[in-house]
């Protein structure tokens, strides 16, 4: 084990003194960040402030609505009937952006229709459909109900029917943590891939240049593969934390100073607005989404159970997986040959995926339990159950899941490293099955 | 002392060594010969404990051939081979922390062993950037920074020029007077006749000859003798009469003369020497010993002539 650490602080420190690792490191995390301010900042490329033209020639909305209820808002009112082709070439409205007709069918059809130059920004349509929808609103309720606005708007909401589990009928397990288990589990088969790929690469580095030769005289093949597999996947911990602490820390500078008015309800402010409907808008529109998304992030998942558990499923699953890129890596007579062979590795991890699929829409059937155990996806599913909560007893069975993946990842270890012992030292072979398993039976 | 007891080895069907038995003496240099494909890569591999045998044992000191004794030897491949990315001093401490020393003792025997070769100064270069004989001179510190007892090398003068042949023959034999074994693989017969003391040689995986490289030179002799003389061609005619015949003479001046003569029939040196006394001013007579190349080719070719029989 001795020669293991000396071997795995080698790659380390190989990792460690490469450029292009090193700019991975922090290139990685900035990329993934630019995209996400780039979302956030050009996302919503729309108009974000306009002069809105109200035709109102029954005046429906008059006293109800005025020009200072929005900086970004300014409205106008007509008293005569304008046709679209009028707005559009006229040259006493090309100073407006929109046009909003309110004739006397509103109150019947309940349809409104805004006439733009430009499109609006996301946030500037909800400041009109708020304004212009709930004044409206209050006219209609005025003329045809006996009730208050508040009373009127608690029944106007249209009937809902949720699909529940009888076994969860408070809906706690709804899907939107699963996908955070599956997000976990995604960057578990990410890194998999990656760093996979680097140990097959770099044993058949050391197999092409003879160094093999000189340093299986000094170790045992089985510490030679597991010192490399250690190595790089400390690597891949060290990637996996340095990236998770960037994009974190990116991501809430973004949202303290950045973008704090995208995600700050009190940014309404030049709306007046009541608790209720400010309530009311935060779970109607793009921003209830985001609210979700925090509710989700910082209340809903326990990332205190979570993150233990990725890093353990990641462990073993690295484990478990990189025992067959190293076999391959030392059994494949060149490099391009062994990557032939890695093709059903890269089947079997989008088997993962699509377990993850199946453990988010159907948690309780019968394959979503046999993915479970299996050792190729349990990491996945077993991070999603992780990401929804479990009760005490179900979590035996991620224990049980988690045992006979240790099991598997020292099975195949023990396996790879007989292939790797019989392997290593054979050059300018193709390789096929038939040398895998006389290998295999070979002490 | 290794003792090399009935080893066998086989790659598939091919038999690559044959129960092979012998011993290697401590504080010698030992040479292992043989053509290619003889088996001596598969030897070495498993004096080195890289590959198994299929039968036999091999001890070390009475006790048979295991981990522990990883520390005790150092390993010169014929395949070279390091990490390019690594600096020749990152390279060596790692290799000889493999080899079982600390950090401290393996980076103290590394700048030891830098300064020795004068090549302190490369410390710090990546091994990538070396050339094939600089590449060639870490390898053979990384063989013995670890203070093996027995050293085995294969083909250890191969890619250096003369002086640093000479710089390695030197080294293997201030090693030999300190005590060290060293097992030594080479086509180069030049240097097994120049510094080792037992050798043997192996064919088509089978031992065929193990001795002191100076019996082995005397088993395969041809009679041939080296004659320094003064006085003139006829007498030395006379002298040798129908017992020796002359091959080739080489004029000195002075009527010095340097003959080289073979002997016919039973006759010895004594009886060159009884011939020559009185007829000729002698200056040197000596029996000229093949060389190991040519010993080597002797007893493969009598192998080879035996086998076709």
């Amino acid at each position: 084990m001795r020669n293991s650490l000396i071997i795995a602080q080698r790659e380390l420190r190989e990792r460690l003194e490469n450029r292009s690792f090193i700019a991975m490191l922090f290139i990685g995390p900035l990329l993934i960040l630019a995209f996400i301010y780039f979302l956030l900042q050009f996302g919503d490329q729309g108009k974000t402030n306009m002069k809105v033209l109200i035709v109102d020639p029954s005046g429906l909305l008059e006293n109800k609505i005025s020009s200072q209820e929005s900086k970004a808002l300014n409205y106008y009112f007509y008293d005569d009937y304008v046709e679209i082709a009028e707005f559009k070439d006229g040259k006493r409205f090309q100073e407006f952006d929109a046009m909003i007709e309110l004739n006397e069918k509103v109150l019947i059809n309940k349809k409104v229709f805004l006439f733009y130059r430009e499109a609006p920004s996301i946030d500037l349509k909800m400041k009109l459909k708020f304004e212009v929808e709930r004044r409206v609103e209050e006219v209609m309720i005025e003329q045809f109900t006996q009730l208050s606005v508040n009373a009127f708007r608690q029944i106007k909401q249209p009937l809902n029917i949720d699909f529940r589990s009888v076994y969860d009928p408070k809906n706690e397990a709804d899907n939107s943590s699963s996908w955070v288990g599956f997000f976990f589990g995604l960057i578990i088969l990410f890194f998999i891939s990656l760093f996979g790929m680097t140990v097959l690469r770099g044993i058949a580095k050391d197999k092409s240049n003879r160094v093999v030769e000189l340093m299986l005289a000094s170790v045992k093949s089985r510490d030679m593969m597991l010192g490399k597999i250690l190595g790089i996947g400390w690597a891949a911990l060290l990637q996996l934390f340095v990236w998770t602490l960037l994009v974190g820390l990116g991501l809430v500078i973004f949202k303290s100073f950045f973008f704090k008015d995208i995600f700050d309800a009190s940014s309404f402010e030049g709306i007046q607005m009541s608790e209720e409907v400010k309530n009311e808008i935060l779970t109607n529109s793009s921003i209830a989404k985001y609210n979700a998304f925090i509710d989700l992030i910082y209340h809903r998942i326990n990332f205190w159970v979570m993150i233990p558990h990725f890093v353990l499923l990641f462990v073993l699953s690295y484990l478990f997986y990189a025992s067959f890129f190293s076999a391959i890596g030392a059994t494949a007579g060149t490099e391009s040959d062994g990557q032939q062979f890695v093709i059903p590795i890269f089947v079997v991890l989008m088997v993962s995926v699509y377990a993850g699929y199946m453990s988010v829409y159907w948690p309780d059937s019968q394959l979503a339990h046999l993915f479970l155990y299996l050792p190729f996806t349990s990491s996945m599913v077993n991070l999603i159950n992780i990401s929804n909560g479990f009760a005490i007893g179900s979590y035996v069975e991620t224990l049980f899941s988690i045992l006979i993946l240790i099991v598997c990842a020292w099975l195949f270890l023990s396996i790879a490293g007989r292939l790797y012992k019989n392997g290593i030292l054979a050059y300018g072979h193709t390789l096929r099955l038939r040398n895998l398993f006389q290998w295999l039976k070979k002490s | 002392m290794i003792e090399i007891n009935q080893i066998s080895k086989s790659f598939d069907r091919k038999v690559a060594l044959d129960e092979l038995s012998f011993q290697i003496p401590k504080g010698q240099i030992f040479g292992l010969l043989g053509p290619n494909g003889a088996g001596k890569t598969t030897l070495i591999r498993i004096l080195n404990q890289i590959i198994l045998p299929d039968n036999g044992t091999i001890r070390v000191e009475g006790k048979l051939l295991n981990e522990s004794h990883w520390k005790n030897f150092g390993y010169l491949p014929e395949e070279r081979g390091l990490y390019k990315s690594m600096k020749v001093i990152d390279m060596l401490v790692f290799l000889a922390k493999l080899r079982g020393m600390s950090n401290y003792d393996a980076l103290k025997n590394t700048n030891y062993w830098l300064d020795k070769f004068d090549i302190k100064e490369w410390s710090n270069k990546y091994i990538a950037s070396l050339s094939k004989g600089m590449s060639q001179k870490v390898q053979f510190i990384a063989a013995v920074v670890h203070e093996p007892e027995y050293l085995i090398l294969d083909e250890p003068l191969s890619g250096f020029d003369p002086i640093n042949v000479e710089l390695i023959l030197n080294e293997l034999k201030f090693m030999k007077s300190e005590g060290k074994s060293i097992i030594l693989s080479t086509h180069n017969m030049q240097s097994v006749e120049e510094i080792c003391d037992d050798v043997v040689l192996l064919h088509k995986s089978k031992l065929i000859a193990s001795d002191t490289v100076e019996n082995l030179r005397s088993s395969v002799k041809n009679g041939l003798f080296s004659i320094r003389f003064s006085g003139n061609m006829i007498a030395l005619a006379n002298a040798l009469w129908t017992d020796f015949e002359l091959l080739e003479t080489k004029e000195l001046g002075n009527n010095r003369f340097q003959v080289l003569v073979r002997k016919r029939g039973e006759r010895t040196f004594e009886d060159l020497i009884n011939n020559l006394m009185g007829k000729l001013t002698l200056e040197a007579v000596e029996e000229k010993l093949p060389s190991m190349q040519e010993v080597f080719m002797s007893l493969i070719t009598k192998e080879e002539v035996l086998h076709a029989e």
